[in-house]
């Protein structure tokens, strides 16, 4: 295969903790931040700012609610987030194969 | 940024979606009460009967099927919000499940009731119902111990045909021991293992 074939990696996923993020979300319904949070292995600051970046580009949509009196933050994988996913799983495989 | 090289982003989402499959395998205490309370409630019922106390039978069977609707609503809110996480296979389960309780509560006791059938049907019709329940649960978690225990079921509910309807629901504890209690207590351990193999 011609290695100028490949395509580029979505630089939007192509980040261990964005990554991380949309490989959850796309094997659940849904997720809290704090799941994320613990899941991962990361700060709250560099989630909160990842997942923005993904909800900002309408891979991820994020819920507010509350659970008792405790602030409850849900996220989920949109239709967008899924195909961006998927494509970049493929990608990332053809890029394996051509390495090998 | 962290970046990963592709094969270790391979091996990375492998992880994570792993992770999530742990809380799967936390739900066999359902399982296990949901073995225990008929178990109890069989042996409830043939004690009464030996004591001649046949009006109690129907209010034991209330009992431990009241205690066991209870835990498992108590236990799914609080299991739910402790983990974090919502599956479309629990969803998908925990809707199977609740249809079924509903037909087991409608073969069990309304249709009972409403004398549509004699009261020796009703382990049979219960049998048919769990074989459904768990063999579905064996396809949605794509286990195939489950699916034998829900062919175990079936089994059972035939093999009561050859029963007279005084012994056909004393089948129910071994049908329960293999078929809910087994796999819960096989649950159990592959959720301690999966447990200790993500403890940091």
């Amino acid at each position: 295969m011609n290695p100028e074939k490949l395509s580029p990696l979505d630089p939007l996923i192509h980040s261990r903790i964005r990554l991380g993020i949309l490989s959850i979300l796309a094997s659940v319904e849904e997720a809290t931040f704090n799941y994320l949070k613990e899941t991962i292995g990361t700060t709250d600051g560099n989630l909160s700012a990842n997942l923005m970046k993904l909800e900002e580009s309408g891979y991820i949509s994020i819920t507010k609610t509350f659970s008792g009196k405790k602030p409850k933050t849900t996220c989920r994988i949109t239709k967008k987030g899924l195909d961006a996913f998927r494509t970049y799983l493929r990608n990332l495989e053809a890029y394996l194969k051509f390495k090998k | 940024m962290e970046e990963l090289d592709p094969e270790q982003e391979i091996r990375f989402i492998r992880e994570m979606i792993e992770r999530t499959r742990k809380i799967t395998a936390g739900s066999w205490l359902f399982l296990l009460v949901w073995g225990i309370v008929p178990i109890l409630a069989v042996a409830g019922m043939y004690t009464l009967v030996a004591l001649k106390k046949f009006s109690w039978i129907w209010p034991n069977w209330v009992f431990f099927v009241t205690l066991g609707i209870v835990f498992s609503l108590i236990y799914s809110s609080t299991a739910e919000r402790k983990s974090g996480i919502k599956t479309y296979a629990q969803n998908a389960a925990a809707y199977l499940a609740r249809g079924c309780g509903v037909a087991f509560i409608l073969v069990g006791f309304v249709f009972p009731l409403m004398k549509l059938y004699s009261w020796g049907i009703i382990p049979v019709l219960i049998s048919l119902i769990a074989g459904i329940l768990i063999f579905s649960l064996g396809g949605l978690f794509e286990w195939n111990l489950l699916k034998w225990c829900g062919t175990l079921f079936w089994l059972g509910a035939l093999g009561m045909g050859f029963l007279h309807e005084n012994y056909r629901a004393l089948l129910f504890i071994p049908l329960i021991i293999v078929g809910y209690v087994t796999p819960a207590l096989v649950l159990r351990s592959r959720y301690k293992k999966q447990s200790e193999a993500h403890e940091p």
